[in-house]
């Protein structure tokens, strides 16, 4: 379980004082998504950060499993919107950035890497460096590392963003059958309504300036096969897009 | 890597031999010798009297870089991820950095005699200010996001410093280290000229007082050769090192 309860951050800056988001209240189950939707400069990110423990210096309760959330305790998969892998480490050595820290494991357990190479098709891959394969491919890369942790909470900023049209739906299914295995109660930011549809259980609308929630959604769609062409997915897409275009010309 | 096959150092050689023979045809002077006369004797000398010189100065060069690197890198690594400690410590590079070090030789060798150890020291000044900036500029470039993933798994700043910041300033750091590697061998050259009977420097300089021109130029041709060895042996490490950047 996910509580996040009147988080309050505030940024200081050189001459004033700014709100960045104020009194978020959300509560994730375990083994939940939640997309968050806002626009650009409404504090999604900033809600990332302090969840991934960058953020240290906020008001209000933050917590996992009942613990006020801590990077030191907890197990926190990130994933940041260039994928976070490290340019001077081979592709396996980036999978098991988070076992080696985590875990203290210096030794690699290579059947397990194995296995989620193998779950996340980059089998081929093991001994490139980042700069040599493609941004899906980054992906996948970034995807193995936050899964094999098995984190208490996964974390994506707008990780599919980045990607062509086509490879992002692909990525969005690799996602989906790869949570549905380990069942890791998942963050992910976008500014992409039909991701948000087609990824969140719940999908959280914030309006700008300062970040708020204006709305939470249970998203009856979740997790059906094929919605993307179904007309409800169009329909639902519809009604948040006018919910959003009210919400943030305010 | 293509271009640093044997064979291009070779051309390099060839090509250098080739610029000099021309020169000494032209002036025609016993101070600019053939390099064919040059080769020939240096070939003759080496190993009776050039060899210990040779390594004198490298030892001198090693112990110094060594040194250099065992300061200037914790210094370099602490000013940039620091800020607090950057704000403290960078008034004093700057205040430092600009000052000829070669100025201060005389004080070294009152202070710590004439011996091997201000020589050392001499080159540690020259390069340990090059490897602090090279450092610590480049660990302020590397950009916060990728950090994050590590602070995310709460990693301690080992884990940092071993994932991130020794490994992103490795190429800069080389390349400090190149830099000033050949001020470093000037600077060497300088410092055996006295208070020693041992190093390059004190053979060029002899072989010149006594007007063997021959002897002096086999002595620049090692110090030369010397320099090539260093940067192809910097090359290589770089090569082992940072082949991630290359692809």
């Amino acid at each position: 379980m996910i509580e996040i309860q009147d988080l309050t951050v505030k940024y200081q800056s050189q001459t004033e004082i700014y709100t960045a988001l104020e009194c978020i209240n959300l509560a994730i189950p375990d083994g939940g998504t939640c997309a968050v939707i806002g626009p650009s400069g409404c504090g999604k990110s900033t809600l990332l950060k302090v969840l991934a423990g960058i953020i240290t210096d906020y008001e209000g309760e933050v917590r996992v499993d009942g613990q006020t959330i801590n990077p030191k305790k907890q197990a926190i998969g990130f994933i940041p919107q260039n994928y976070g892998l490290l340019p001077w480490r081979t592709v396996d050595e980036n999978i098991y950035l988070g076992m080696k820290i985590k875990q203290h494991q210096k030794t690699v357990d290579y059947a397990k890497l194995q296995v989620i190479r193998q779950q996340l098709g980059i089998e081929q891959l093991g001994k490139r460096y980042p700069g040599e394969i493609s941004g899906g491919q980054q992906q996948r890369v970034s995807l193995a590392r936050a899964f094999l942790l098995k984190p208490d909470l996964l974390l994506m900023d707008e990780p599919f963003s980045a990607l062509d049209a086509i490879t992002r739906e692909e990525m969005q299914d690799v996602f989906l059958s790869i949570w549905e295995k380990y069942a890791v109660s998942t963050i992910l930011v976008t500014h992409y309504v039909e991701e948000a549809i087609y990824l969140g259980q719940k999908i959280v609308i914030l309006s700008p300036n300062p970040g708020r929630i204006s709305r939470i959604i249970e998203n009856p769609l979740f997790g059906g096969r094929n919605i993307r062409q179904k007309p409800e997915f169009f329909e639902l897409g519809l009604s948040i897009r006018n919910l959003i275009k009210k919400d943030w010309s305010k | 890597m293509e271009k640093h096959k044997p064979v291009w150092f070779l051309l390099g050689i060839i090509t250098f031999f080739a610029l000099w023979w021309i020169l000494s045809k032209i002036i025609m002077l016993p101070i600019v010798p053939s390099p064919f006369l040059v080769l020939v004797n240096l070939v003759a000398i080496f190993m009776k009297y050039i060899a210990i010189h040779s390594l004198y100065s490298l030892w001198r060069i090693a112990a110094g870089l060594f040194l250099a690197v065992l300061i200037g890198l914790p210094l370099g690594v602490i000013m940039g991820y620091f800020p607090k400690w950057d704000r403290f410590l960078s008034p004093l590079l700057y205040l430092t950095y600009p000052i000829p070090k070669i100025a201060l030789m005389p004080i070294l060798m009152l202070l710590f005699g004439i011996g091997e150890f201000s020589k050392i020291l001499m080159i540690f000044l020259i390069i340990v200010f090059q490897v602090i900036v090279a450092i610590r500029d480049n660990i302020r470039s590397i950009p916060k996001e990728t950090y994050y993933p590590l602070y995310s798994l709460g990693a301690p700043f080992s884990a940092v410093f071993f994932e991130v910041l020794w490994p992103a300033s490795m190429p800069k750091f080389i390349t400090a280290i190149r830099v000033a590697m050949a001020t470093a061998i000037s600077v060497l050259f300088f410092t055996e000229t006295f208070g020693t009977q041992y190093g390059m420097g004190y053979f060029i300089m002899d072989a010149w007082l006594r007007v063997n021109y021959l002897e002096m130029y086999s002595g620049i041709v090692v110090l030369s050769l010397m320099g090539l060895f260093l940067f192809a042996f910097i090359d290589w490490i770089e090569k082992r090192l940072c082949h991630w950047q290359y692809k």
